[in-house]
C-alpha cells in the first residue's frame, strides 16, 4: 500500500482508539492521553487531505493548549479528578440518551455504507491547503469573521479570569502612606485638646 | 255662579290647578323653610294650604252640580270639566307605523298632564279635603312636642296633593302618578319616627307590598293601550269594544285527550277579565285585600293622625275609587266582578275574625278598616257602585273618627305610660267615660255608626251593600262569559251578615273595655306630678315611643304582649312583668287624672262623628231619599246598563226584608259583647282563650298569614339565594376555577419531573429530538430538479442526493421502469418535441430497503409561449406551493427549480457506476 | 480499487464514528472533564469532516477557514468551561455533574 493509505490507516486506527480511551478510561489524565492521541490522528489526517496550514494550527493549538490546559486542570484536582464512584441518580436518563444517540448515528452509518457509489477525491489544486490559500480567503471574504472570532478570544479570557476567579477577589493592599505630608511629618501623633477661652465661667 | 263660570269654564278648569297647587306649595314651603319658619307658620300654611282645597273643591261641586242637572235634556247628564295641563307623552306616530293596534277606535296615544272632575271624583276630592282638613287640625295639637313637626306637615300636605293628583287625573298615567305618590307619603308617614327600626320596616312593608299591586296596574295599563287604544278616561270608553277580544290562555290539544277535559279544553278569555284581575292586584295592595293587606296593621306603627287620614278615609280608599271610576270596564268581564265581591267577602269576615281578639286598639280598627273595605269590594263587585262608593264616605267619616278618639285616648294614656304597646293596650284602659267626655261621646257615636245602628249612616251604607250583594249579579251579552253560580247571592249575604255581626262585636268590645269599666292604666292619684316628665294636659311626649322606664323598651309591634291565654282583661293583677307602668311586677303606679284633649283635637271629633250620625240620609235607600245614587247616576251610567247588570229584585220588593238580618247583627254583636264585657266583666274571653288556646292563639296571631309569607315567599328568596350561593362556590369556583387550576397544577407537577436539573438529562432529551429526525433517513424522499432548454428540447432531469439512495427511473414515460435494478444514476436525460410534454417517475430507494416513486412532468412549450419551461410537479412529495417563475432568455443553464425542496446546489453531476 | 484514503466517504464515515463516540461519552460519563474532553473528540470530527469535504470540492478554501474557526472557538470554550469547571469543583469539592441540579424542580 501507499504512504499515504498508510497514513490513513495509521492515523484513523490513532484516532478510533485515541476517543475509545477517552469516553472509557475511569482515570481522566488517561483519557486525556487519548484525547492527544486522537489529535495527532486528526493532524495527521490533516495531512493527507492535504490541509497543511490547518495540522499546523491543530496541533499547536489543541494539543499545545488545549490538552495542557486539561492537564493543568487534572493537576490542580488532584485525587479528586477521579473520585470513587458513588451510586448515579441520573444513570436511567444518560443510558437512555447514549442509546439513541447511538441508535440515530448507526443509522446514518448504515445508510452511508450501504450507498452506492464512492466519491473520490480527485486531484488538488498545487496551493490547496496552504497558508496562502486559506490566509488569502480568511483576509479577504471572511475577514469579518476573523475579527469576530478575535473579539471572542478576549471575550474568553476575561470571561476565564472572571469565572475562575473565585468570591475572595484581589486583596487590596493598604498603602504606605495616606498623604504626601506624612512623608515628611511622619504618621499623626495624638495631642491634648486645646483649652477654650470664655466659656468656662459661663453656666 | 255665572261669574264663577265664566271665570272657569268647563273644558279649561283652572280651579283644579288651584286645588292642587295649595297642598303641592303647602310640602314644598313646610319641607324646605319649615325648620326656620317656626311652628306657627308651618300650622298656618298647612291649614290655609288644605282650607283654599276645601273651599275650591266646594266650588267645584256647586258648578258641577249646575252644570249636571242644568242640561238641556233635562235629565241629568255626566258633566266633566277638564284642565289641561301640557302635553306629556305623544305617541301618535307610533300608531301611523302600525306599532299600535287597537280594536274599534284609533290609537293616537298622546298623555297629556290633564286633570278632571266629574261627580265621582268631585264628591271624592270633598272627602279628601274636608277629612284632611280636619286631620290636619287635629294634628296641629296631636304633634305639637314632636321635633319633626315641620316635617309631618310636609308630608301630609304631599300626601293629600297626591291623593288628589290620583283623584282628579284624567287619565291612567297620571292616576298612577298620584297612586304612587300616596303609597311614598304612606311609606314615609308610617316610618315618621324612623329611628325605630320596626317603624322603618312597617314603612318599608306597606311600600314594597304596594309595589306588588302596581304590578297589576301596569299590566292593565298596558293591555288598555293594546286593545283600547287609549288611556284617559274618554278614550277608553270609546275604545271599550276592543277589550271584548278574546285571549287564548289554555291550548287543550297539548294534552291527549284521556286527561280530563278541564286540561284537554281551551280556555280563553276577554282582555276585560285580564285588565279586570290586574286592575284588581293593584286595588288590593293599594286598600289592603287578602293576600296584600298585610301591611295595613303593620301601618299603625305611624302616628295616629297618619293612620286616620291615610289608612281609613282616603289612601285605602283609592282602590276602591279606582273600580267604581273604571266601572265601564270591570262590567264587562262578569269573571273578574265576581272574583272582586268574591275576595272582598273573604276579606271582610277574614280581618273580622282577626280583630275579634286584638288588644291594641289601633289594631283593631285596622283590621276594622280591611273588613269594610272589604264591604266596599263587595259592593262594587256586585255592580252596585254607588253603594260601595257611599259605603267608602261614610266610612270616612265614622272610621277617621274612631281613628282620632282612639288618638285622643292614647293620648291621655301617655300622661304616664310612654311604652307604645302598654299605652294601647285595651287592657291597660277602663272606665275612661268620666275622664275624657267628648272623646267617648264621639266614640260612641262612630261604634254605633259602624255596628249599624238603625238610622245611622253605617246602617244605611252597609245594608244596602248586603242587599246589593244578595240581589245583583253582572251578566254578559256574550255567550261564553263566565255566568255567575246561583248561590253566589246567598253565601255573600251570609258571609257579609257573619262579617256585620264581628264588626259589631269586636267595636262594641274596644269600646267597653275602653271607656266602661275601671281605669286599670294606674292609680290615679290627685295632683300628681311625674318626676322626670311632668308635661301639661296639653301637648304629649316628643313620640309615642318608649323612653325608658324601668327595664322595658319595646316599641312598634305586639310582639312584647307576650301571647298566652292568661292575659286576659280579668288577669290585670297578674304581673304584667313585660309592662311599662308596673316598676313593680303586681302593682300599679301611681298617676294623674287622664286628661280630655284640647279643642283642637276634639273639634274635628265632634264634627265627623256628626256626619257619621246623619250623613246616612245622603243615600238612605230604604226611605228612597237617594241623593247621592242620583247625583252619580251619569258617571255609573255606562256601567248600570241593563244589560250588564241583573238584579234578583227589579222592583226592591226584598229590600225591607233584608234589612232584618243586618239589624239583627247589630244587636246580636252588641247585646253580645255588652254581656261579654259588661256584664261579665271579660270573664268568657279568658275561658274562651283556655278552652281553645290553639284557634285563639291562632287569631291572636293574624292567622299566621305573615309568617306565611315569610315562609314562602322571603324563605323562598333565601333558598335561591343558598342556592346561588352553592353554585358560585362549588360551579364557578369549584369547577370552573379551582379545577382547572388543579388541572395545570397536577399538569405541572407530571411535566416537573423532566427538570432534574442534570445537563445530561436535558442533553437526552435533545438526542431523542434527534432521533425524531432519524425519520429522514428511515423514509427515502424522491426529489428531482429539472432543468434543460426549450431550444434544443433537450431535458436533464436530476435526482436529489441522499445518503445511501439508489435510483430507479422511467425515462420514457411509458409507466414502467427502465431498469429492474437500482442504480446510482442521479440524472436522467431526454429529448422533446416541440409541444410534448413527458411524465418522468423516479423510485428512489434508501439504505434500509424503503422504496418510494415520485414522478415529475417535463413539457416543451411551443414557440408562441413566453412561459416557463419547465415545471417541476412532483407528487408524493411534500406540499409545497408551486411558483411559476417567468424567467428571461432559455439560453440559460439551469433554472431555478419552482418548489422542490431539494435542489442541489452547483455540484458536478454524478458519474455513472 | 481505490484505496479508502483516496475516498470520501471513509472520511465522513471516520467522523461519524468519531463523533458517535464523543457524543455517547458526554451523555454517558458523570466526571465534568471527560464530558468537555467528549465535546472535544466532536468538534475535531466535525473538523475532519469540513477539511475532507473541502478537498473534494477544493475552488474555496471555505472548509478549512471554518475548521479554522472551530478551533479557535473550541480554545475559547475549553478556556472558559474549565474555569467553570474549577469554580464547581471549589462549590462542591466534586467533579461530578450528578450533583449539578440546582435546577431541579
Amino acid at each position: 500500500m501507499s504512504a499515504g493509505n498508510l497514513l490513513f490507516a495509521l492515523c484513523s486506527i490513532a484516532c478510533l482508539v485515541g476517543a475509545l480511551i477517552t469516553v472509557s478510561a475511569q482515570n481522566p489524565i488517561r483519557g486525556a492521553m487519548g484525547l492527544l492521541t486522537t489529535i495527532f490522528g486528526i493532524a495527521g489526517l490533516f495531512l493527507k487531505l492535504r490541509a497543511e496550514f490547518l495540522t499546523a494550527i491543530q496541533l499547536i493549538v489543541y494539543a499545545g493548549a488545549v490538552v495542557v490546559l486539561f492537564v493543568f486542570v487534572l493537576m490542580l484536582l488532584g485525587p479528586d479528578a477521579r473520585a470513587p464512584a458513588r451510586a448515579g441518580r441520573s444513570g436511567s436518563s444518560r443510558l437512555l440518551g447514549g442509546a439513541l444517540f447511538a441508535a440515530t448515528a448507526l443509522m446514518g452509518i448504515v445508510s452511508l455504507l450501504r450507498g452506492q457509489g464512492r466519491q473520490g477525491l480527485g486531484p488538488a489544486a498545487p496551493d490547496h491547503g496552504s497558508v496562502e490559500a486559506v490566509g488569502r480567503q480568511m483576509f479577504g471574504s471572511a475577514i469579518f469573521a476573523f475579527e469576530l472570532v478575535t473579539a471572542l478570544l478576549i471575550v474568553a479570557v476575561v470571561g476565564a479570569i472572571a469565572v475562575g476567579r473565585g468570591r475572595q477577589g484581589i486583596v487590596r493592599k493598604k498603602p504606605v502612606v495616606s498623604s504626601p505630608r506624612e512623608l515628611f511629618a511622619g504618621p499623626p501623633r495624638a495631642r491634648p485638646a486645646p483649652r477654650r477661652l470664655g466659656t468656662e465661667g459661663a453656666e | 255662579m255665572h261669574a264663577f263660570e265664566k271665570i272657569f269654564p268647563a273644558d279649561d278648569f283652572a280651579l283644579l290647578a288651584l286645588i292642587l297647587g295649595m297642598p303641592l306649595l303647602g310640602a314644598f314651603v313646610n319641607g324646605v323653610f319649615g325648620k326656620r319658619l317656626g311652628k306657627d307658620a308651618v300650622r298656618l300654611m298647612a291649614l290655609s294650604a288644605l282650607g283654599v282645597a276645601f273651599l275650591g273643591s266646594v266650588l267645584t261641586f256647586f258648578l258641577l252640580h249646575a252644570a249636571q242637572t242644568g242640561g238641556e235634556g233635562g235629565g241629568e247628564q255626566a258633566a266633566r270639566f277638564v284642565w289641561h295641563g301640557w302635553q306629556w307623552l305623544d305617541l301618535s306616530r307610533a300608531n301611523e307605523a302600525g306599532l299600535i293596534h287597537s280594536g274599534a277606535a284609533p290609537s293616537m296615544l298622546q298623555l297629556e298632564m290633564a286633570f278632571s272632575v266629574d261627580a265621582l271624583s268631585g264628591t271624592m276630592a270633598l272627602i279628601v279635603t274636608g277629612v284632611g282638613f280636619l286631620i290636619h287640625l287635629y294634628s296641629t295639637s296631636y304633634m305639637e312636642n314632636d321635633p319633626g313637626y315641620y316635617r309631618f306637615f310636609a308630608y301630609l300636605n304631599l300626601f293629600i296633593f297626591s291623593m288628589l293628583v290620583l283623584i282628579l287625573g284624567h287619565s291612567l298615567p297620571i292616576l298612577f302618578i298620584g297612586w304612587e305618590g300616596v303609597g311614598l307619603c304612606s311609606y314615609l308617614l308610617i316610618g315618621f319616627w324612623f329611628d325605630q327600626s320596626a317603624n322603618a320596616s312597617a314603612g318599608k312593608k306597606a311600600f314594597v307590598v304596594n309595589r306588588i299591586g302596581d304590578f297589576g296596574l301596569l299590566v292593565a295599563m298596558a293591555l288598555l293601550i293594546r286593545y283600547t287604544g287609549a288611556l284617559d278616561w274618554d278614550g277608553m270608553a270609546r275604545g271599550s269594544r276592543g277589550l271584548m277580544t278574546e285571549i287564548p290562555i289554555w291550548n287543550g290539544h297539548l294534552f291527549p285527550a284521556s286527561f280530563p277535559s278541564f286540561l284537554t279544553e281551551s280556555h280563553s278569555v276577554t282582555v276585560a277579565t285580564l285588565v279586570g284581575l290586574s286592575l284588581f292586584l293593584g286595588c288590593a295592595g293599594k286598600s289592603a285585600q287578602f293576600p296584600l293587606y298585610v301591611w295595613l296593621p303593620d301601618a299603625m306603627a305611624g302616628p295616629t293622625p297618619v293612620s286616620a287620614l291615610i289608612h281609613a278615609a282616603t289612601m285605602v280608599t283609592a282602590g276602591v275609587y279606582l273600580v267604581c271610576r273604571m266601572a265601564g270596564i270591570f262590567t264587562l268581564s262578569p269573571a273578574a266582578m265576581f272574583v272582586v265581591a268574591c275576595i272582598g267577602a273573604f276579606t271582610a269576615l277574614f280581618a273580622a275574625t282577626i280583630a275579634l281578639v286584638q288588644r291594641d286598639i289601633k289594631k283593631v280598627l285596622a283590621y276594622s278598616t280591611v273588613s269594610q273595605l272589604g264591604f266596599m269590594f263587595l259592593g262594587v263587585g256586585v255592580g252596585a257602585f254607588s253603594a260601595g262608593f257611599f259605603h267608602v264616605l261614610t266610612h270616612a267619616f265614622f272610621k277617621a273618627c274612631l281613628f282620632l278618639g282612639a288618638g285622643s285616648v292614647i293620648h291621655a294614656m301617655h300622661a304616664r305610660i310612654h311604652d307604645t304597646d302598654a299605652s294601647q293596650d285595651v287592657n291597660n284602659m277602663g272606665g275612661l267615660k268620666q275622664y275624657l267626655p267628648r272623646t267617648h261621646l264621639t266614640f260612641l257615636v262612630s261604634v254605633l255608626a259602624i255596628a249599624g245602628l238603625p238610622l245611622t249612616s253605617g246602617f244605611f251604607s252597609k245594608d244596602e251593600i248586603l242587599y246589593s250583594a244578595y240581589t245583583r249579579s253582572v251578566v254578559s251579552p256574550s255567550p261564553n262569559a263566565f255566568v255567575w253560580p246561583e248561590w253566589t247571592g246567598t253565601v255573600l249575604f251570609a258571609v257579609g251578615v257573619t262579617a256585620a255581626v264581628m264588626t259589631a262585636f269586636y267595636m262594641f268590645r274596644v269600646y267597653f273595655l275602653t271607656f266602661h269599666g275601671e281605669f286599670k292604666g294606674w292609680k290615679i292619684v290627685p295632683g300628681w306630678q311625674g318626676a322626670h316628665d311632668a308635661h301639661g294636659a296639653d301637648g304629649h311626649d316628643a313620640a309615642e315611643h318608649a323612653h325608658a322606664h324601668g327595664a322595658d323598651l319595646h316599641d312598634g309591634t305586639e310582639h312584647a304582649h307576650g301571647p298566652g291565654p292568661a292575659h286576659g282583661p280579668a288577669a290585670r293583677e297578674d304581673a304584667h312583668g313585660q309592662q311599662a307602668h308596673t316598676q313593680v311586677a303586681g302593682e300599679l303606679s301611681d298617676g294623674p287624672q287622664p286628661h280630655e284633649s284640647p279643642w283642637q283635637m276634639t273639634a274635628p271629633l265632634l264634627i265627623l262623628a256628626a256626619l257619621a250620625a246623619v250623613g246616612g240620609f245622603l243615600n238612605a235607600h230604604p226611605l228612597h231619599i237617594v241623593p247621592l245614587e242620583h247625583w252619580l247616576e251619569p258617571v255609573f251610567a255606562s256601567a248600570v246598563d241593563a244589560a250588564r247588570l241583573h238584579s234578583k229584585d227589579p222592583d226592591d220588593a226584598l229590600m225591607i226584608p233584608l234589612l232584618i238580618p243586618g239589624v239583627l247583627a247589630f244587636l246580636v254583636g252588641s247585646s253580645f259583647a255588652y254581656v261579654v264585657y259588661l256584664q261579665r266583666k271579660g270573664l268568657p274571653e279568658t275561658t274562651f282563650a283556655a278552652r281553645f288556646p290553639g284557634l285563639y292563639q291562632l287569631l291572636f296571631d293574624k292567622w299566621r298569614v305573615d309568617e306565611l309569607y315569610d315562609e314562602l315567599v322571603v324563605g323562598s328568596l333565601e333558598a335561591l339565594a343558598d342556592a346561588s350561593v352553592w353554585v358560585d362556590r362549588w360551579v364557578v369556583d369549584g369547577i370552573l376555577a379551582r379545577l382547572t387550576a388543579l388541572l395545570v397544577t397536577v399538569w405541572g407537577h407530571l411535566l416537573r419531573l423532566l427538570q432534574t436539573g442534570h445537563a445530561q438529562a436535558y442533553a437526552a432529551v435533545m438526542v431523542l429530538g434527534l432521533f425524531g429526525l432519524g425519520w429522514f433517513v428511515a423514509v427515502p424522499q424522491p426529489e428531482a430538479a429539472v432543468s434543460g432548454d426549450a431550444a434544443t428540447g433537450q431535458y436533464a432531469v436530476q435526482a436529489a442526493p441522499g445518503l445511501g439512495y439508489s435510483y430507479r427511473w422511467d425515462a420514457d414515460g411509458d409507466g414502467n421502469f427502465d431498469t429492474d435494478q437500482f442504480g446510482a444514476f442521479g440524472q436522467v436525460t431526454l429529448t422533446l418535441e416541440e409541444g410534448a410534454s413527458r411524465e418522468v417517475q423516479l423510485q428512489v430507494r434508501n439504505a434500509f430497503g424503503r422504496v418510494k416513486s415520485g414522478s415529475f412532468s417535463v413539457s416543451r412549450p411551443r414557440h408562441d409561449a413566453a412561459a416557463p419551461t419547465a415545471l417541476a410537479a412532483p407528487r408524493g412529495a411534500p406540499h409545497l406551493p408551486a411558483r411559476v417563475l417567468q424567467r428571461a432568455p432559455p439560453a440559460e443553464g439551469n433554472v431555478p427549480p419552482a418548489g422542490s425542496a431539494a435542489a442541489v446546489p452547483g455540484g458536478t453531476p454524478r458519474g455513472v457506476q | 480499487m481505490t484505496s479508502p484514503g483516496d475516498v470520501l466517504e471513509s472520511y465522513v464515515l471516520l467522523s461519524a464514528l468519531i463523533f458517535t463516540i464523543g457524543g455517547v461519552g458526554f451523555l454517558v460519563r458523570r466526571n465534568v472533564l471527560v464530558q468537555l474532553m467528549s465535546i472535544e473528540l466532536m468538534l475535531n470530527s466535525v473538523n475532519l469532516l469540513m477539511v475532507a469535504f473541502n478537498r473534494v470540492h477544493g475552488d474555496a478554501m471555505t472548509g478549512n477557514m471554518f475548521a479554522f474557526f472551530i478551533i479557535a472557538v473550541a480554545a475559547a470554550e475549553v478556556a472558559v468551561g474549565l474555569a467553570i469547571v474549577l469554580s464547581y469543583y471549589r462549590l462542591k469539592s466534586t467533579v461530578y455533574t450528578d450533583e449539578a441540579d440546582l435546577l431541579r424542580h
